[in-house]
């Protein structure tokens, strides 16, 4: 964990400085005396003195805890791997390509990393599920999902 | 402000129609599911389930996420009892005497006294919620600008006690989200902050999105690394209430911690987990048979499932009069409020008095409905736990997506939803809290525009924070609850230490 809070600490440390050189190019208040920039200013001075305790604590040897190291070789880093992959590109297909085809897509996909081989479950759950979310949203809330490829059809 | 009965018996007649009614039923059950898969918290199940309310009327809305809430606190208890595997945190404490007691053949009476358990304690938390929340709000109505600003202080100061393990990562976790809560335009000028130029960003970050990242695709992350061996369920269920003698023998228990709970969910910050964990810690210690309790000692098993279920009444009971969630799930429940258009706090009492005592009804009814749903599916529920997570895991991803967009159909809100998604991941990885975001998301802006107010009202004179007697007295409440929390934070983590290892043991044995 001591790497592991150093970063933590670091990270801290620059997303306060960050909002505090924003701050600097936000206007001042003449009559209420403190302006936009007043409260991040405080708030990042404040996550800045517990990013340094951190930081400062961890390198004295005093981290709390222990966390697993990622190993690129361990299955389940790689299936979180690919999960974050085939997550980005439904999120980026969703629109262009539409809400049905790119969720049965995904479905059956992320089916087959977290282990399913039989392929009956894999042709008949992803548009099952896909379909009743859809009804639910489209049909039954009248919530527009994005149509996509499907659009003159649905 | 007095209690209005009249106003009550109309509200009950309002939630008592075929069609509320059939919210709360669909609300509980879907609640019940989602606390009894392990992994899926009710802070997850609502924030997942918010956007079905999307577009429906007030009521049914939140009807349904009041059953959702009261659904999850129990569903927690049927993993616990039959796969020691807490649903819940909440449910935590349930595993120690309500696996020992499955292993022993009396998972039917286990869940029984579950059920009944969290019925009498969600029944009396209703109760006390019912009749506290209007006085308290009463008080608030005089509120101004620099009694909020106090009051998001002391909301803030229990930031500690929700910290997990690690103070100082809390504090982090906290002071950022009061950041993100900065994202978008400044209150008073309308200063555009942190936008990155990005007009989706001008008015910060989307609350729902954002929660539905942090609490439900973080987890998706989480769980697509685990390894996916589904447990099964061989116990058998032949019990649907439990027997007069076990109720007598636990009466005092369920009273003792159904007020424990109520206490305890009230308090901003602390959830059914530590609500569970106290009143079970009491329990042994008032026992006259302490030596029972980790052996499948019913009456601990009450002591728990009672307190975490009645603490969501206690947790109701600021969100609704003062406008700050009593927990995370409370905190969710804020957002979906907010879309519905009603804004909790006192002036939701002078404005929509009717929703609010309609949401005491469907509160009460939501109970009922836990306990007879539950006894109806109680073999259903049981199998629910052996679902498919190579199924579960991308459908709650594909859920949480639609989710997000629904609400405003914009694409930029699934992004949202994406990236603290891996924010949420990554926090929790290196045991960094998320309730403090979610408190601070809230509370941030509510701190940061009364005092920018008071400021306008003052001319620019902070001595106007510390003028009016309410604001001074919220002011000291939240230094004493800093010092409290400092000094119980060690306090309460060594008997959280001490009980979770009793629960390793109870796994492990």
């Amino acid at each position: 964990m001591k790497i592991a809070d150093i970063v933590g600490g670091l990270v801290g440390i620059l997303i306060g400085l960050y909002a505090i050189w924003e701050g600097t190019k936000m206007p001042t208040d003449v009559v209420m005396k403190i302006g936009p920039s007043f409260f991040p200013n405080f708030l990042a001075g404040f996550l800045i003195l517990f990013s340094v305790v951190l930081v400062i604590n961890a390198v004295r040897g005093k981290s709390k805890g222990t966390v697993e190291p990622m190993r690129l070789a361990d299955k389940g880093v790689q299936r979180g791997l690919i999960t974050l992959a085939a997550s980005l590109v439904f999120c980026v297909i969703l629109e262009p390509v539409g809400f049905i085809p790119s969720s049965i897509a995904f479905l059956a996909f992320m089916m087959v990393v977290m282990g399913k081989r039989k392929p009956i479950p894999i042709l008949i759950a992803p548009p099952l599920i896909t379909v009743s979310v859809w009804l639910v949203f489209e049909k039954i809330l009248n919530l527009s999902m994005p149509a996509g490829l499907l659009a003159d059809m649905l | 402000m007095e209690f209005n009965w009249g106003l009550m018996f109309s509200s009950y007649a309002a939630v008592f129609t075929p069609g509320i009614l059939f919210m709360i039923c669909v609300g509980t059950t879907a609640g019940i599911v989602i606390g009894a898969l392990p992994g899926l918290t009710a802070t997850m199940g609502v924030a997942l389930l918010v956007p079905l309310t999307f577009g429906r009327p007030p009521l049914e809305s939140l009807s349904m996420l009041m059953g959702i809430y009261c659904g999850a606190m129990y569903g927690g208890a049927i993993s616990a009892i039959l796969i020691r595997t807490p649903g819940t945190p909440a449910a935590a404490a349930t595993v120690m005497e309500g696996y020992p007691m499955a292993k022993r053949g009396e998972a039917g009476r286990a869940m029984a006294m579950a059920l009944f358990a969290s019925f009498f304690g969600g029944v009396v938390g209703a109760v006390i919620m019912t009749f506290a929340s209007p006085f308290i709000s009463s008080i608030a109505l005089e509120f101004g600008p620099v009694e909020y600003f106090a009051l998001a202080i002391f909301g803030l100061s229990v930031i500690i006690s929700i910290s997990g393990r690690s103070l100082i990562k809390g504090m982090m976790a906290g002071f950022f989200g009061l950041l993100i809560s900065a994202i978008g335009f400044d209150p008073i000028s309308g200063f555009p902050r942190f936008t990155f130029g990005m007009v989706e960003m001008m008015e910060g970050p989307p609350f729902i999105p954002t929660l539905i990242g942090l609490f439900a695709v973080s987890e998706v992350f989480n769980e697509v690394q685990k390894s996916g061996v589904t447990q099964q369920v061989k116990a058998k269920l032949d019990q649907y209430l439990p027997s007069w003698q076990d109720i007598k023998y636990c009466f005092r228990e369920l009273c003792r911690s159904s007020i424990i709970g109520t206490v305890i969910g009230a308090i901003p910050g602390a959830g059914g987990d530590i609500a569970a964990f106290i009143s079970y810690g009491e329990a042994k210690r008032a026992s006259k048979n302490p030596e029972r309790y980790g052996h499948g000692e019913i009456e601990g098993l009450a002591a728990s499932e009672c307190a975490n279920n009645s603490c969501s009444g206690g947790a109701m009971i600021p969100l609704l009069s003062l406008g700050v969630p009593g927990d995370a799930v409370t905190a969710v429940l804020l957002g979906a409020f907010v879309i519905q258009g009603l804004q909790p706090g006192p002036m939701l009492y002078k404005e929509h008095i009717d929703i609010v005592y309609q949401i005491f009804a469907s509160m009460m009814l939501a109970q009922f409905a836990m306990q007879f749903i539950g006894m109806a599916g109680i073999q259903l529920f049981a199998r629910v736990i052996m679902v498919d997570r190579a199924i579960l895991t991308p459908a709650i991803f594909v859920l949480s997506v639609v989710g997000a967009f629904a609400m405003r159909s914009n694409i930029f809100d699934v992004y949202t939803t994406l990236a603290f998604g891996i924010l949420g991941y990554v926090m929790t990885r290196y045991d960094y809290p998320l309730s403090p975001i979610l408190l601070a998301l809230i509370l941030g802006p509510m701190a940061e525009a009364n005092l920018r107010r008071a400021m306008v009202i003052s001319g620019g004179d902070p001595s106007i924070l510390v003028s009016r007697p309410i604001a001074i007295g919220l002011m000291v409440l939240a230094v004493i609850s800093l010092i409290l929390s400092i000094r119980g934070h060690q306090k309460v983590e060594a008997r959280m230490a001490e009980m979770e290892a009793q629960f390793e043991k109870a796994v492990a044995d």
